[in-house]
């Protein structure tokens, strides 16, 4: 079903979010069913405990923060790729797109033999690549790809606009020119705390998002930032995937309290079949 | 799903569904059309797309309580050095704070504090009111009542009639959980209050005069068939006696509680909102619980049923407790309620329109976090409690040798 362009600015215009959230669930039916996935993500830091082995229940490890030098980033992704060698199935992930374009200009390297030369130490992904923030989105994207790493996930650092049509009509041209993008998570990263955004605005956002940028296979929501409540609206809206879920199985709380049981009860709450799995997409088994 | 088709259908034509058929359509109907439904209703009851709020100050005057319902993270036994009990002269100063930020009423409630008599109640209730003339109590929820109707041995209308002419406006409908023994004997709330209890003390309110919420605190044992149960009990009086002005439904909220679990998730709450919209064709409001779904799942109740945005917080005790502290001042309500499409109008406890945003009026102070009954490490008993008999041993030892 394709929508016209008339048809979008009112959707986007309206407050009627339930049907702009029910067009949005048939569109995310039709791709994925009621399955909708999740990972859990164990994050270390760049410049964290070298010792520190991450949590054996994660699908995706992501190296955050922001790199000092290329040295050491390149010496962080050895580090923690010698520590998780041993467990098959666990993809790692790092960096921030934007960070390594500025790395790259700093250090007057070309951002493919930096890429490569992280590829080289054992990454696997790049963690996020944050289209607002990006000097030349289809060009590093596709350096990403030459370079044979792939990208986790698309992603907003700040919303440029209100508006929410421009941007995704911008997400959904630039994968029709690259074509890798896996993932895309459409709500901001970051937020100003004294006007934050609204659950109507972060659901007709994830509903438009799903429905405009028909060519990514999944609009995915973050966990740990959105919070359970909103994070599981918006999979009846169009989201099919869940980053950001603690790869720590704390029990302290219950067991029905622990990050696993709470997300898959979350999302069978949402009358969905919750799929665990890893960085690289692939269903976990257990 | 044919029968849900058809039962939709009805709702959409304003037509009463029985016990089986809401449950029917609860348990088959996609959410998006339950939401639409209870959008449906909400549309037909306020056509002018008017939603509203209160500005008041959620006040609990004590946290000692004998009751000890498993799900309160609220509650401090007798005797406990964490216990408490708000002086006149602290209530005073809450209430000069709420009228600063164009506030209207005080939500007034408390634990089952056995040392607290009747007359304890009808002087507060005076020296408010002869301070204040125009400031709205909305006190003491029907287990309170219950409460002092056992301490003072007087019957529930007697104690009703005492807090009027002492100056009580409305009843809050605090302590109802899930009007169902079976479940009240599970969660220990059986005692401060069976279900018949409950909704006798709001028939006896309503048969004197006031005006009442109702309210439900759903997702802790109860089935869905519970819920809905509740729902036609409050519909029955409803019919009967027309005294509720609004409902409010809100999860249970796990964290530091005895019963412990889990919290039942945003979607079940949008769920039950709608359902309760759609049971409740009697109610003329119902209220969205940002303060413990969140601000985003707040506002979202909007196109789920609700009409009114509550309270504008400016202090909350109990939900804070149980591991909930989200906070929106005037100018967030207003902006959620504007940004949702709907426009936005103070009210006072009656649901009458008092008029547009105070701040669009005049300059009132933001507030961006909530307040609680006292600071933390405040340990003062008010001397005006030497006036009054205490009945457990610890508050009898405390007003013999005052501190
Ligand atoms: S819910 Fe109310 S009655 Fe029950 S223990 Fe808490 S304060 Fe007491």
């Amino acid at each position: 079903m394709t929508v016209s362009d008339t048809e979008l600015t009112s959707l986007a215009a309206s407050h009627d979010i339930i049907s702009l959230g029910m067009l949005a669930d048939d569109a995310r039916r039709r791709r994925h069913g009621a399955r909708t996935t999740f990972v859990r993500v164990a994050n270390v830091a760049l410049a964290g405990d070298t010792a520190q082995t991450p949590s054996p229940l994660a699908g995706e490890v992501r190296i955050v923060g922001t790199p000092a030098s290329r040295a050491a980033a390149v010496e962080r992704v050895a580090q923690v790729a010698a520590a998780i060698a041993g467990s098959r199935g666990v993809a790692l992930s790092g960096f921030s797109l934007a960070d390594l374009e500025e790395l790259s200009a700093r250090e007057g390297v070309t951002l493919r033999a930096l890429l490569e030369e992280l590829r080289a130490a054992g990454l696997e992904l790049v963690a996020e690549a944050p289209f607002d923030r990006l000097h030349d989105a289809r060009r590093s994207i596709e350096e990403v790809n030459i370079a044979g790493l792939a990208l986790a996930r698309l992603t907003i650092h700040q919303l440029p606009s209100p508006d929410p049509l421009p941007l995704l009509k911008a997400v959904a041209d630039l994968q029709r020119a690259v074509a890798v993008i896996r993932a895309f998570a459409p709500l901001p990263r970051t937020v100003n705390p004294a006007v934050p955004t609204t659950g109507y605005e972060d659901v007709t956002r994830v509903a438009l998002a799903r429905v405009i940028v028909d060519n990514v296979a999944s609009i995915q929501v973050d966990w740990s930032l959105y919070g359970p409540k909103l994070a599981q609206v918006a999979l009846t809206v169009g989201a099919d995937d869940v980053d950001g879920v603690s790869a720590e199985d704390d029990m302290t709380e219950g067991r029905r309290r622990a990050p696993l049981e709470e997300i898959r009860r979350n999302i069978r709450a949402a009358n969905q079949e919750p799929v665990e799995r890893n960085g690289r997409f692939d269903v976990v088994v257990r | 799903m044919p029968n849900i088709t058809g039962l939709s259908e009805r709702v959409r034509a304003g037509e009463r569904l029985s016990g089986d058929e809401a449950l029917e359509l609860y348990r088959q109907a996609p959410t998006a059309l339950l939401g639409r439904l209870a959008d449906a209703v909400r549309a037909r009851k306020h056509p002018g797309g008017i939603v509203t709020y209160i500005i008041d100050r959620n006040v609990n005057y004590t946290n000692v309580c004998v009751a000890k319902c498993n799900f309160c993270a609220f509650y401090r036994p007798v005797g406990s050095p964490e216990g408490y009990v708000l002086g006149f002269d602290e209530l005073f100063r809450k209430i000069d704070e709420t009228i600063a930020v164009g506030g209207v009423q005080l939500l007034l409630q408390g634990g089952h504090n056995p040392d607290l008599p009747l007359t304890w109640y009808e002087d507060l209730f005076r020296a408010i009111k002869a301070r204040y003339p125009a400031f709205k109590l909305h006190a003491l929820s029907p287990p309170e009542v219950i409460h002092l109707s056992r301490l003072s041995q007087l019957p529930v209308p007697a104690v009703i009639d005492r807090l009027i002419a002492a100056g009580l406006d409305s009843i809050p409908g605090g302590g109802a959980e899930i009007l169902v023994d079976r479940v009240r004997k599970l969660l220990h709330c059986y005692g401060k209050a069976t279900a018949d209890e409950w909704l006798d003390v709001m028939r006896h309110a309503h048969r004197a005069g006031l005006r009442t919420t109702a309210t439900m605190m759903y997702g802790t044992v109860e089935t869905d068939a519970e819920r809905l149960e509740h729902l036609l009990r409050l519909r029955d009086l409803q019919d009967e006696r027309g005294g509720f002005t609004a409902f409010i439904t809100w999860s249970y909220q796990p964290a530091n509680t005895e019963l412990g679990g889990s919290e039942a998730t945003g979607v079940d709450y949008l769920r039950t909102l709608a359902l309760a919209r759609i049971v409740l064709d009697n109610f003329d409001n119902l209220q969205a619980s940002w303060v413990t779904q969140g601000g985003k799942v707040g506002q979202l109740s909007l196109a789920y049923g609700a009409n009114d945005m509550g309270s504008v917080m400016i202090e909350e005790n109990v939900v804070r407790a149980a591991g909930a502290a989200y906070c929106m001042d005037e100018v967030e309500i207003v902006r959620n309620i504007e940004d949702a499409g709907f426009a936005p109008k103070r009210r006072n406890m009656h649901y009458e329109i008092l008029g547009d945003p105070i701040f669009r009026e005049r300059d009132v102070p933001r507030m961006l976090e909530l307040a609680t009954a006292r600071a933390d490490g405040d340990t003062s008993v008010p001397d005006e409690l030497m006036n009054y008999p205490a009945r457990s041993r610890a508050a009898k030892q405390l007003r013999i040798i005052p501190n």
